[in-house]
């Protein structure tokens, strides 16, 4: 599993060797370039502000302090996506979380998109029947997905812009109600639909939920917003190794 | 006015370029982060049949179509158009990239949704990618291989087989809380117990359960919904948006 891994000969469709697919060199070159892009859409976006800065009463020194306060705020939220991140290797591969999960996407939307995008072929994420035709039909699920986001994000923008656009005089109340609850349950249904599949699945659930209960109840009692930050990633690792605890006994 | 015309300019310049190379570099990102599937689907010699990734669409599409149109225009007023095309392609927005512009303006004192503010928010998800970008680049693509080779095997067995479960537990109560809506919340549940109990009895059904439950949650919790503090349009909140770091 060296970097970049060697090129598999002939991928086979069958086979549970999911990294020896995802870890592939085109993958490897595909999420770095995500990173140039972004790299240097950042350095575009800085140069232009850095230009028009001035005409609007706002200092070099202003700007430089955003930045730094921008870098600094994001150190605790970015770790905190790195320990998801890791966890998630085994299932993706690295250059699939590195895009999906830790750029683009989030862990939650991704790993719901592929977990359903898995069920439509009759598999399973991880486990005998996760192949690497299966964990194919997952990437593509997840950027398709993503893409949308992005496509939505290309197409509405300059709308919205304009102002006179009739997106801004949909009923608010149903923007504010029917995409909380649809996220809702989707969560939910992908989680209570892990359940019955055996006690073990219900004690990774079941204990995966109560510690982020426990971290949310503890972030409002002291009121330390660090601790929202890092809940995700603790209740993951938290609620695997009793998982994994459990499936000793 | 030439100091007012001077400012448009100045203000015309940076919208120009930012919304201009804003979409150059984000379609670029589109086409990096499709041509990865593309690859496997197409070259990788795996037996993926194009219908059945239409059908995972189709069924991705009917649980989070409505969030892929929604959370753009969400967004929109908080962000602006400059950097709408920065934040969907960096990612992690509530979590990381509204608090990382939130500090940054109470930081040198400028108020959200002024030309300032916009200039400030732009260079503090500047400072948020670089920073996100070099510890995802160190942490998981350099050290993370490394990492998993030293993790037993049992141990990443258990993590495979257990991820989505897992994930899930915690994400479903991250979400209940960031939405603040209990009454959807509970709903969500009541449905979901319905759908995977019938799912269980005839199998063929679990492959639409998830876009039924989402459905009919939606559908539910609009017409249960608080009819007093969202009775009408007027009565919600602006800036009434999710705190939590799902989105």
């Amino acid at each position: 599993m060296q970097i970049p891994a060697i090129l598999p000969a002939v991928a086979d469709s069958n086979s549970t060797d999911i990294l020896a697919l995802a870890n592939s060199p085109v993958l490897w070159a595909c999420a770095i370039g995500v990173f140039l892009v972004i790299i240097v859409q950042s350095v575009i976006y800085m140069k232009a502000a850095r230009v028009a800065a001035p005409h609007i009463g706002m200092s070099q020194a202003e700007l430089k302090t955003s930045f730094r306060a921008g870098a600094i705020s994001a150190l605790g939220p970015s770790l905190a996506v790195v320990l998801v991140a890791v966890a998630l290797l085994t299932i993706f591969g690295t250059p699939a979380v590195l895009v999906r999960i830790g750029l683009i996407g989030s862990v939650s939307y991704e790993t719901a998109a592929a977990a359903i995008a898995a069920k439509t072929a009759g598999a399973e994420l991880g486990g005998p029947t996760y192949t690497q035709a299966v964990f194919g039909l997952a990437l593509a699920a997840m950027s398709l997905g993503g893409a949308m986001w992005m496509i939505a994000t290309l197409i509405l923008t300059p709308l919205l812009k304009r102002g006179d656009s009739a997106l801004r005089k949909v009923n608010p109340a149903i923007m504010l109600v029917v995409p909380g609850a649809a996220m809702v349950a989707a969560f939910m249904v992908l989680g209570i639909g892990e359940l019955p599949k055996s006690w073990l699945h219900v004690v990774a659930f079941v204990s995966s939920a109560a510690i982020m209960t426990i971290l949310m109840v503890v972030a409002k009692r002291v009121n330390k917003p660090w601790i929202k930050e890092w809940a995700l990633g603790i209740a993951i690792i938290l609620a695997l190794a009793i998982t994994y605890a459990a499936t000793r006994l | 006015m030439s100091n007012a015309t001077e400012i448009h300019q100045a203000l015309g310049a940076f919208d120009k370029t930012t919304s201009r190379w804003g979409r150059i570099t984000m379609i670029i990102g589109l086409f990096f982060s499709l041509a990865a599937p593309a690859y496997l689907v197409f070259f990788a010699g795996l037996d993926i049949e194009l219908s059945g990734i239409i059908t995972a669409f189709a069924a991705l599409a009917a649980v989070f179509g409505v969030i892929w149109i929604v959370e753009p225009l969400t967004y929109f007023p908080i962000l602006g158009a400059s950097s709408m095309y920065q934040a969907f392609m960096i990612g992690n927005i509530s979590n990381k990239l509204l608090p990382a512009a939130m500090i940054a303006q109470s930081t040198i004192g400028v108020k959200p949704g002024t030309r300032k503010g916009e200039l400030a928010s732009v260079a503090a998800i500047c400072g948020a990618a670089t920073v996100h970008l070099a510890s995802l680049f160190i942490f998981v693509g350099l050290l993370g291989t490394w990492l998993v080779s030293v993790i037993p095997v049992d141990i990443i067995q258990t993590v495979q087989f257990y991820i989505l479960p897992t994930v899930m537990g915690a994400v479903v109560v991250q979400a209940i809380v960031s939405q603040k809506a209990p009454r959807s919340a509970v709903i969500a549940l009541v449905v979901s117990v319905i759908v995977v109990f019938f799912a269980q009895l005839y199998k063929p059904f679990g492959l639409f359960s998830t876009a039924v439950a989402v459905i009919a949650t939606a559908v539910l919790a609009w017409v249960f919904r608080d009819r007093k503090t969202l009775g009408t349009p007027e009565d919600v909140p602006v800036d009434a948006t999710p705190e939590g770091p799902v989105y």
